[in-house]
């Protein structure tokens, strides 16, 4: 193997021609690297966004279902009123969807409403300045329902608002499974300063509807929600600050005695939310599909898929570009290089050197000239790809924030039942009226969006495998030359 | 040892042939001149004998084997070695290195021996320092002593040289052509000089002049 001595002694001699081939190959397999490193911290990105974004499955009542009995109810009695009748979702029905695979867990969401006895809500003004939140004793919104809003959960850590951490418990605990039964609940800040309550307080709240039986309830945690959230709240709706968080079956228990072991809907969370799909068919298998629907929403997973695959295509299309690009770069440098090497070659064949080896020689001569820039590429990789990576991410980000945004406004409907807040997991931007929070689903796509862009060995061997693909192509585009050269030409002519 | 039957070669037409119908013959130990004026067609006769290009009618011999039988890159690897007027030495190695590559290329029976290839080069009058450095540092004459020790290391028994002393002065030219004449007699070698200078043609043990397309015995 003759020709390996003889490439490394062509490179040790001519150092200056050796050192630019260097710093051209590493400039070609440093963009590469990049390309690959942004491709897989994206991979990456998907994969955790998988785990730590997931995605829901609420069992809510068929509305659809029931607005088209109520209209054939109405063509065939045209005097009564129509009346629009939805059946509470059994709990039973929703331990047998949180047995099915894939399903990590699941919270019941019960929102009713009640008024405040010996204490006051928080009115907010109508006027136009828009602000108005925390008047004590202003123009009371108009609602048929009390001036309390009550959201019964299984526990409020489960709940959009306070895992996309828009409301914080700021005093004592939140709700929890171990307060189902009991009379606990837990009040916004602006509502404990008005009426100087705090943690082991009792307040009472009348019920609007069945018995009108007062309820005496322990304060045991207070929460703080963002300023940003009382803007969401539609017209009809209380203060958000009149919102309280209590265990479902108490929210069940001020609705009436016919709500025992019902909620209004009930939020699965999904494991993977690549398997939603299978999950929602095999839990349609499980319900009465007339009288309850399920719903998806990985509307967050699917944004960061988005904005992720974005950032892949474009990373695929970096390391494709560059790849030829070196190629035709490189060959042209080996074209140059076997012209400036004529006599050589000549002389080699004039030996009776077979052509495959001279061929090899350049080879070699190339891929020690590699292996050195693969080295000088490995350590600027990581700070090209991370700069370049960082860019692509905050564009595919800011464009899937928007388009995310654009798709909660139209979604979201102004709140009906009282304003109480959002009841379900994560999930935004849903019928279950003004949702503290739910204008924080983008920064949590925001905050998975970001790639770590780091260089592993796997890396430096797949760029390895590309410098030395990029190598061979060049070598064999300029290797014509080679194979077409007459030494009696080179060396006697 | 080398026979030439009815050789012919031209470029475009037959009837421009540079030479046709050649018989010679060659034989080992023996030094062998080709003059002629310049665009006669010696070194063109001369690429033929080293299998560096193919001949357009007739055919060589080798101790009785068609050479196109051996392969031509064959046939360069393992009977010939070429000395050309510009020396034609890789220029990025050492002379010692020089050799070295070309043993190792021509599969010769000393390959790799380095002791062998400095033995070669001190003969011929290059010193251990000289040896070492990059053979561009050397001098024409020097360079020349190094293209015809290349020669010596290898096994071939035919050494065929265009033009060798075209670039060196009179003790150069002198020197090397007792060398070629040391490697046809002692290492019983064939030994075929094209040439133009008369003094180098009488040196060597028969001569050949190429003129008007034919080849004449000159001595």
């Amino acid at each position: 193997m003759n020709f390996f001595k003889r490439a490394w002694l062509n490179l040790t001699a001519k150092k200056g021609r050796s050192i630019l081939l260097i710093l051209v190959t590493s400039a070609i397999m440093l963009f590469v690297l990049a390309g690959l490193l942004i491709r897989n911290a994206a991979d990456t990105a998907t994969s955790n966004a998988k785990k730590s974004v997931g995605a829901t499955i609420t069992l809510s009542a068929n509305r659809e279902a029931a607005f088209k009995k109520m209209r054939s109810s109405t063509s065939t009695s045209k005097k009564s009123k129509p009346k629009l009748t939805t059946s509470p979702v059994k709990l039973s029905d929703a331990k047998k969807i949180a047995k099915l695979n894939n399903i990590s867990s699941y919270s019941a969401t019960v929102s009713t409403s009640a008024n405040a006895k010996g204490f006051d809500a928080i009115s907010t003004s109508s006027s136009s300045n828009g602000g108005g939140m925390g008047m004590k004793g202003g123009m009371s919104s108009s609602s048929s329902s009390g001036d309390i809003a009550i959201s019964g959960v299984t526990s409020t850590a489960s709940t959009s608002a306070f895992e996309e951490k828009s409301s914080k418990i700021t005093k004592g605990r939140g709700i929890t499974t171990a307060d189902e039964g009991t009379n606990n609940v837990v009040i916004e800040s602006e509502l404990a300063k008005e009426d100087s309550l705090s943690v082991g307080d009792t307040i009472k709240l009348k019920a609007t509807t069945g018995s009108k039986k007062t309820y005496t309830m322990k304060i045991v945690g207070i929460y703080k929600a963002s300023s940003s959230t009382s803007t969401e709240q539609g017209p009809g709706a209380t203060d958000p600050s009149n919102s309280v968080y209590t265990s479902y079956t108490f929210a069940n228990t001020v609705k009436g005695s016919k709500y025992k072991n019902t909620a209004d809907s009930v939020t699965f969370n999904v494991s993977d939310p690549a398997k939603v799909s299978a999950v929602k068919t095999a839990g349609k298998k499980l319900i009465n599909t007339s009288k309850y629907s399920l719903s998806t929403n990985d509307s967050s997973y699917q944004t960061v898929k988005a904005s992720m695959d974005n950032v892949k295509s474009f990373a695929d299309k970096i390391v494709w570009l560059v790849a030829i690009a070196g190629t035709i770069i490189l060959a042209l440098i080996v074209i140059l290089m076997i012209r400036e090497r004529r006599y050589e070659i000549g002389v080699l064949l004039s030996l009776g050197e077979a052509r495959w080896k001279i061929v090899a020689q350049f080879f070699v001569e190339m891929v020690m000239v590699l292996i050195v820039s693969i080295v000088i590429a490995g350590a600027g990789g990581k700070f090209v790809g991370n700069k370049l990576g960082q860019q692509l991410v905050s564009q595919q980000t800011t464009t899937a924030t928007t388009s995310s945004t654009s798709t909660q406004t139209q979604g979201g409907q102004p709140g009906g039942g009282g304003g109480a807040p959002s009841g379900g997991s994560k999930p935004s931007g849903n019928m279950n009226g003004g949702t503290p929070g739910s204008s924080s689903s983008t920064t949590t796509s925001q905050k998975q969006t970001e790639l770590d862009v780091s260089v592993t060995v796997l890396d430096l061997v797949e760029l390895g495998g590309f410098g030395l693909a990029i190598m061979f192509l060049s070598i064999m585009l300029a290797s014509g030359g080679i194979l077409r050269l007459q030494p009696k030409k080179v060396l006697i002519e | 040892m080398l026979k030439t039957n009815d050789l012919g070669y031209w470029y475009d037409r037959q009837e421009n042939s540079l030479f046709e119908h050649v018989n010679l013959e060659f034989k080992s130990g023996t030094s062998y001149a080709i003059v002629g004026q310049s665009g006669s067609g010696k070194t063109t006769f001369l690429s033929l004998l080293a299998g560096l290009d193919k001949p357009r009618a007739g055919q060589i011999e080798l101790n009785g084997e068609p050479i196109n039988k051996i392969g031509l890159t064959n046939y360069r690897k393992s009977h010939v070695a070429i000395v050309f007027q510009s020396y034609n030495l890789f220029n990025y190695m050492s002379p010692l290195n020089n050799l070295l590559t070309a043993m190792a290329v021509t599969e010769s029976s000393h390959r790799g021996d380095k002791d062998y290839a400095a033995e070669m080069l001190r003969k011929l009058g290059i010193t251990d320092e000289q040896m070492k450095k990059n053979v561009q540092k050397l001098s024409g004459g020097q360079q020349q002593r190094v293209a015809i020790a290349r020669t010596m290391c290898c096994d071939a028994k035919l050494v065929v040289a265009d033009e060798p002393t075209g670039n060196l002065d009179e003790e150069n030219t002198k020197y090397v052509i007792e060398q070629f004449q040391k490697i046809a007699h002692e290492q019983n070698k064939c030994v075929i000089i094209v040439t133009h200078e008369s003094d180098v043609a009488k040196a060597c043990d028969h001569s050949y002049r190429l003129s008007k397309h034919e080849f004449a015995l000159e001595s």
